[in-house]
């Protein structure tokens, strides 16, 4: 983390320009809990642009920090204009947590009042409620998970929704077999003066979680596994906008 | 004997609930508490035993059950026990450590409940003392020993990402000759787990495991997605399995259960319910002035449902919250106000937030963050029962440190991560017990335990996994200190209430 601070002063004059709605906001640096309280998680998470000095409000990712540990913050300046943790909106934004260890830091709610939880849009329904059936025709088709930076684990409230979807229509198509990528975001890249890159193992680590979760969801189906490095970013939906996290993903495909 | 037991559990109970005692025990009660293996006595449809808050109600559904012959019953194996010789109907089909001096006093030790293989700290210990047995005595526990490498839940090897290493072995179970991870065996030491309510701890709520991050396993016997809610290492993953398991161990039924055998017992465990029915500082039934209360609500209804997303839990005693002036009018003021704060227990339970910290299973690897704000029923989720509905192997601290009290009459183990550090303790873990770890083969597991059903508490003190907290305000204390919740005297004694009542 020493490192980081030095160079991330030599890279401020570049960095420091008001930011605006849209703009892709990318850094690392410890996360503050604020103690907000407007019930269950409602706590805020902050994190502060080390380039920039600038503190941004990122409680909005699917997975959210720890606070021993550094965190990766990849987001968008959000138009929203409240600030309910006492700091400008990243929105969507992604938080991974890095294995560099932090200082635990709590401030207190300060007047803040978080915000109250609402259920994300990407939540599944129990199994007690059917799924409706996806209509046909149905032919190849690819439905894409997404992980925390250099992590294989499936994120709740995300992939599994992802996933239930897939499973639904992949019972109904009745595809040969599936095929699962798994990528991984191996090539360097300088992030708040750190170089940041994807272990190539992630990739084959990633198809092989998904698989493991499709034989258990589709038992019979025959389920490949292929990986691949130096992933590209996408423009798929189901990655927000985030560039990075559209690298950080495996690929089911349905092959009939 | 059992005379004098009666008159001693009596004795600390105040006017409504000795009247209530002895009523109960003029019907006939306390002579019948004690189940022994092979007596052949009929199981009642429905039967009620007292306890320190009152009255605890066993159904069975289809009963009354004539026990002779039955394999739950009859002590099929060498050491003269029966599966109720540790599940116990008056004890929430459990074990409570009182139950355990009972039998001790009653038989001078000779019970099969002490037999040497898990009902003493340690086989090779001189079993006619009563100190080799003192873990059973003073906290219920009983020996646990698992294979060392791991074994997964279907009893496939595992290679595991740690080492474990015995730093203190007080009983000898651990380091003896036989004995030990040098020789292909780790032991550890629990509490019996409630054999009652079992459809909501085999109910699958949703297709993941989003704790470990994959969709369910499947059941080895129906294809099925599994819970992953029985005992405290989810080494089990069906009925089928544990009581293969059980009964070679703990009856050292030297024989494989016939079809037939594991047919009766499953049926059994899924039809017998139970829960707390009526308590003298309640004046009266659980399921009177609104309430739902005890055991035929939860044999009636759908299992598994979420809380959250549903009918909220321990709303069975929300209408307690507002009992009319003609229902108060037929109560003391203490009845009343004990009502009240079962209520309030509720909204404690579900409303109160903290924050919770260093929880594997929570704060890790999900994405909730460390910390979390939230509440009892964050991980206590499912409606009527209180377990997890998804599978809940979650590390609270009560067998690791820093967080476990500091038993020295426990193993303590050394566990060393040879890949990832562990997210909340580092490379290197102390624990009387690695829990979920010693199924999984990974470090990030050690310490988990699967949550229990939080019916019938009343009936089986201590709790926790190891038994350290010996009643319910010991349960409240140990989150108090945990989490450093800040919870009032008010609210920890509605909490009490609310989990005396269940
Ligand atoms: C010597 C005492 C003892 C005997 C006898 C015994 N059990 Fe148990 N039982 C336990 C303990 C201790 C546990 C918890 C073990 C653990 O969590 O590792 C348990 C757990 C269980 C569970 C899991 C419940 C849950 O919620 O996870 C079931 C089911 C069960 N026993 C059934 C049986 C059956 C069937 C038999 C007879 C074949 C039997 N037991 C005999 C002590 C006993
Ligand atoms: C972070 C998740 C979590 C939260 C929050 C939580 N519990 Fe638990 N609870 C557990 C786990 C895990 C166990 C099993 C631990 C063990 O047996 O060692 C457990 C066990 C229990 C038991 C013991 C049951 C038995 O059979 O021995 C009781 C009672 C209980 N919890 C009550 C509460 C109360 C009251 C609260 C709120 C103050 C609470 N829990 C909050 C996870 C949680």
């Amino acid at each position: 983390m020493r490192s980081l601070i030095t160079l991330a002063a030599l890279a401020l004059p570049l960095s420091a320009q008001a930011a605006e709605t849209g703009d892709l906001v990318r850094f690392v640096s410890c996360p503050v809990y604020r103690d907000a309280d407007s019930g269950k998680k409602s706590g805020c998470w902050l994190a502060t642009d080390p380039a920039t000095g600038r503190r941004w409000d990122v409680s909005q990712s699917p997975y959210k920090p720890n606070w021993d540990f550094a965190v990766l913050v990849e987001g968008r300046v959000s138009a929203a204009s409240a600030d309910p943790c006492g700091a400008p909106v990243l929105d969507p934004v992604r938080t991974s947590i890095l294995p560099d260890p932090c200082t635990r830091h709590m401030l207190p709610a300060e007047g803040y009042k978080g915000r109250k939880f609402v259920l994300p849009p990407r939540n599944i329904q129990p199994l007690s409620v059917a799924r409706p059936v996806p209509p046909g025709p149905y032919a190849e088709r690819v439905f894409t998970t997404y992980f925390e930076f250099d992590r294989d684990f499936l994120v709740y409230q995300y992939d599994d929704f992802i996933i239930d979807n897939a499973a639904t229509w992949i019972r109904a198509a009745k595809p040969k077999k599936l095929v699962v990528t798994g990528f991984a975001a191996t090539e360097p890249e300088t992030v708040s003066g750190r170089t940041l890159a994807e272990r190539p193992e992630i990739a084959r680590d990633r198809a092989e979680a998904i698989a493991e979760t499709l034989r258990r969801l589709l038992p019979g189906l025959p389920v490949e596994t292929k990986w691949e490095v130096g992933a590209k970013p996408t423009g798929d939906p189901d990655a927000d906008t985030i560039p990075g996290q559209s690298q950080r993903r495996a690929e089911i495909r349905a092959v009939f | 004997m059992r005379v004098t037991n009666r008159i001693k559990r009596s004795l600390p109970l105040a006017g409504a609930a000795l009247a209530l005692v002895l009523a109960v025990g003029a019907r006939g009660d306390a002579p019948d508490r004690w189940w022994s293996p092979g007596e052949g006595r009929v199981l009642p449809a429905s039967l009620d035993y007292t306890n320190e808050h009152g009255a605890l109600r066993t159904l069975v559904v289809g009963g009354p059950l004539k026990t002779r012959g039955h394999p739950f019953f009859e002590p099929l194996g060498a050491n003269g026990r029966a599966c109720v010789t540790c599940h116990q109907p008056a004890d929430a089909m459990s074990l409570s450590a009182r139950t355990a001096q009972e039998r001790w006093e009653a038989t001078g030790g000779k019970d099969p409940l002490f037999a040497a293989i898990d009902g003493s700290n340690c086989p090779i210990l001189p079993q006619g003392e009563k100190a080799s047995h003192s873990l059973l005595l003073e906290r219920g526990l009983f020996r646990v020993q698992r294979p060392w490498p791991v074994r997964a839940f279907n009893g496939q090897p595992v290679t595991p990402d740690f080492t474990i290493e015995v730093v203190r072995d007080p009983n000898g179970c651990n380091s003896a000759p036989g004995y030990g991870p040098g020789a292909g065996n780790v032991s550890v030491y629990r509490r019996v787990r409630p054999v009652a309510n079992m459809k909501y701890l085999l109910a699958v709520g949703f297709p993941f495991d989003p704790k470990q991050g994959y969709a369910l396993p499947l059941d080895p016997d129906d294809g099925k997605p599994q819970s992953g809610n029985l005992m405290a290492d989810n080494r089990a993953g069906n009925l089928r399995l544990q009581m293969e398991d059980a009964s070679s161990v703990h009856l050292e039924f030297a024989r494989a259960l016939t079809p037939a055998q594991i047919k009766r017992i499953r049926d059994f465990e899924l039809s017998i319910y139970t829960a707390q029915q009526s308590s003298p500082a309640a004046g009266g039934g659980l399921d009177t002035m609104g309430a739902t209360g005890g055991p035929a609500k939860l044999r009636d209804s759908q299992p598994g449902a979420l809380g959250s997303i549903g009918t909220p839990v321990w709303s069975e005693f929300a209408a307690w919250d507002r009992i009319s002036a003609e229902d108060a009018a037929k109560l003391t003021p203490q009845q009343l106000a004990f009502r009240q704060s079962v209520a309030r227990g509720a909204r404690v339970f579900r409303d109160r937030t903290f924050l919770i910290t260093d929880s594997a299973g929570i704060n890790s690897r999900m994405g909730f963050g460390n910390p979390v704000r939230n509440s009892c029923v964050f991980c206590h989720n499912m409606t009527q029962m209180g377990n997890d509905v998804a599978p809940g192997q979650v590390d609270l601290g009560t067998t690791t440190q820093p967080f476990a009290d500091p038993w020295d009459d426990l193993p303590l183990f050394r566990i060393t991560c040879l890949n990832q550090p562990h997210p909340h303790y580092g490379k290197i873990i102390l624990t009387y017990d690695p829990g979920f770890a010693l199924t999984s083969g990974k470090c990030a597991d050690v310490g988990k335990i699967t949550l229990q059903s939080m019916r019938g508490l009343s009936a089986r003190a201590p709790y926790f996994s190891n038994g350290l907290a010996k009643d319910l305000r010991g349960v409240v204390d140990y989150y108090e200190r945990r989490y450093k919740i800040g919870y009032t005297e008010q609210e920890k004694q509605d909490l009490v209430n609310l989990m005396s009542v269940l």
